[in-house]
């Protein structure tokens, strides 16, 4: 009797310690988007309109804008994007397409490892290879370190997406009498797009996202909108990572109204994952 | 039949590859100045000597390294029952509604920038530890090492490990619960049929999907080695080694991210600086392979 008591108290407090273990993982993540919120919402209406198109004031009173930031994220991202995804959805291919090849099997592994690199090291390598020799910080030196970063997810979800196409539609197309090159463009990848689709999206979030590659490579410009690839540009989380190490009171403000701006850019590219995924599993 | 598709798509693969091994090359060469001038001694000595003349240069990035073990530590150590307590829940116990709830939540935060959780890092999170953890056990429990370094500005390894740790919590947990999920439903029958309860069982299914948690820790441990804005946000970026929570410290990458600006005024610096990049270049190389043959071998033996 009392072996059985002394049981069923044990699964009591495993419920309960799963339980707070539990809200206490789910807790603090609340807290940081909530915050973000609270802090980040009264700044957007404070500085309106202008907030978003404007540029970084004086240390002082004025809250100005985070144009040049907000541009320079959309610049990067689309530049990054047209640099990484094509190469990586080819060489997700590839590795789908000769998985028992050295080359393919080398290709996942090395993507796989890519997928969570210090991305620091990234920046550090664009930063040698582009903007030493070009002698300034530049937009281009940001995308190709992003296009790094976001290479290994798009490549992973074409190889993961294809493969989770069924094998009869492959000998089908190939029973048609089409190429090897006609059955994966003009059947496999029009099958898989839509775990392709989901693969560029959340590179594209994580490019949007990423602070340390821009550290050595933009520049940060937070007054000049834009001027061209090769000058420097600014990004959302740069100008966060820059405006929270200062003393003045009205950047740390400015910090907070960017990083609800910039979760606001990360939850609408991360809610169509979202969606996509659902109307999969259905 | 020569095969186009394999002609056409191989310069796509050397690419990937050729970068790779292309970053490999100039993280070597760039170091090589201060390996010639340093030899390995540069990872074993805690000196940052910066100097205009460049004889009297030397540096040492030991407590970098120091620092960023120490911190990834911390993050496992908070992140290890957390993430197997919420991957639990989220497969057994959550209604079914909140489950989809919870998923969507911990994969939005396990790709959420992370500069998002260094601002919250630095302005609440820090403040919050300084008044209500460090303090209290400082004033009442200074006599142990741990705690023994005052806390004044909340900067810390404690700080950094912390953050790190609910950083690296979603993306264990989302590993952990994929693999406590494909538990087959079979297995969980048999263990309740033979009158375990609810806790007996989870201890023989989690003992099943071991190498799945371990590979998830490894993964975790290497996304906070790996994290640089947010850490360097709180830890406090000085050349320490102390054992104190509650010091402030340096890790490798928020080395780099802190002293590569103004690196190129001096001599060696960027080499050294390098050099530090490489040994992370190395830690993650080594900590992602080490995940991936666990998962494969455990994927291999169980189906």
């Amino acid at each position: 009797m009392k072996r059985i008591n002394t049981r069923i108290l044990k699964d009591r407090i495993f419920l309960l310690g799963i339980i707070i273990l539990s809200l206490l993982a789910i807790l603090p993540l609340f807290h940081i988007l909530l915050t973000i919120f609270i802090k980040g919402f009264p700044v957007l209406i404070k500085g309106g309109i202008e907030f978003l198109t404007g540029t970084l004031p004086p240390p002082g009173h004025e809250l100005g804008g985070i144009g040049p930031a907000i541009i320079g994220t959309f610049i990067l991202v689309t530049l990054s994007s047209m640099l990484g995804i094509p190469i990586a959805i080819m060489a997700g291919i590839f590795a789908y397409e000769y998985p028992n090849s050295f080359i393919g099997r080398a290709t996942r592994l090395l993507l796989q490892i890519m997928m969570e690199f210090p991305t620091i090291l990234v920046g550090l390598f664009s930063m040698f290879i582009l903007v030493t020799p070009m002698g300034t910080y530049s937009a281009i030196a940001g995308a190709f370190a992003l296009a790094i970063i976001m290479m290994p997810y798009v490549a992973i979800s074409t190889e993961e997406s294809l493969r989770e196409v069924p094998k009869d539609y492959k000998e089908a197309a190939y029973s048609l009498g089409l190429t090897r090159f006609q059955v994966i463009f003009k059947v496999m990848v029009r099958i898989a797009r839509r775990g392709i689709l989901t693969g560029i999206l959340i590179g594209i979030a994580k490019a949007a996202g990423e602070t340390a590659p821009l550290l050595f490579t933009i520049g940060g410009s937070t007054r000049v909108y834009f001027e061209g690839l090769d000058k420097p540009i600014g990004a959302i989380p740069l100008l966060i990572y820059n405006l929270v190490q200062q003393p003045y009171e009205n950047y740390h403000q400015i910090a907070w109204g960017a990083a609800l701006v910039l979760l606001l850019i990360y939850l609408l590219i991360f809610t169509p994952i979202r969606l996509k995924l659902r109307e999969v599993r259905l | 039949m020569k095969d186009y598709l394999k002609i056409f798509l191989l310069p796509f693969s050397s690419l990937v590859f050729g970068i790779f091994i292309l970053m490999l090359i100039v993280y070597f060469l760039n170091s090589y100045e201060i390996f010639k001038r340093e030899g390995l001694a540069i990872y074993f000595t805690n000196v940052w000597n910066a100097s205009e003349i460049p004889e009297e240069e030397y540096y040492g990035v030991l407590a970098a390294i120091y620092g960023s073990l120490y911190t990834s530590i911390i993050a496992i150590i908070i992140s290890l029952p957390l993430s197997i307590s919420l991957a639990i829940f989220i497969v057994d116990y959550a209604p079914k509604r909140l489950k989809e709830f919870f998923i969507i939540a911990s994969d939005i935060m396990a790709g959420l920038p992370t500069i998002l959780y260094g601002i919250w890092g630095a302005f609440i999170l820090v403040p919050f530890l300084k008044n209500y953890v460090m303090e209290p056990l400082y004033q009442s429990l200074s006599f142990i090492p741990l705690f023994s370094y005052p806390p004044t500005t909340g900067f810390s390894y404690l700080s950094a490990g912390v953050l790190l740790g609910i950083m690296v919590t979603p993306f264990a947990t989302s590993i952990i619960r994929e693999a406590y999920r494909m538990i087959p439903q079979m297995y969980k029958e048999a263990l309740y049929s033979l009158g375990a309860t609810r806790y007996e069982a989870t201890k023989v299914l989690l003992g099943y999907i071991k190498p799945a948690i371990v590979a998830g820790m490894i993964l975790a441990f290497g996304r906070a080695i790996g994290e640089t804005v947010a850490v360097s946000l709180v830890i406090g970026n000085v050349f320490n080694i102390d054992i104190s929570l509650f010091a402030p410290g340096y890790t490798i990458s928020s080395l780099i991210a802190n002293q590569f600006g103004n690196a190129f005024v001096y001599e060696y610096m960027v080499s050294a600086l390098f050099a530090a990049g490489l040994s992370l270049f190395f830690i993650g190389l080594i900590i992602n392979i080490l995940a991936l043959y666990i998962i494969r071998r455990w994927k291999y033996e169980t189906y």
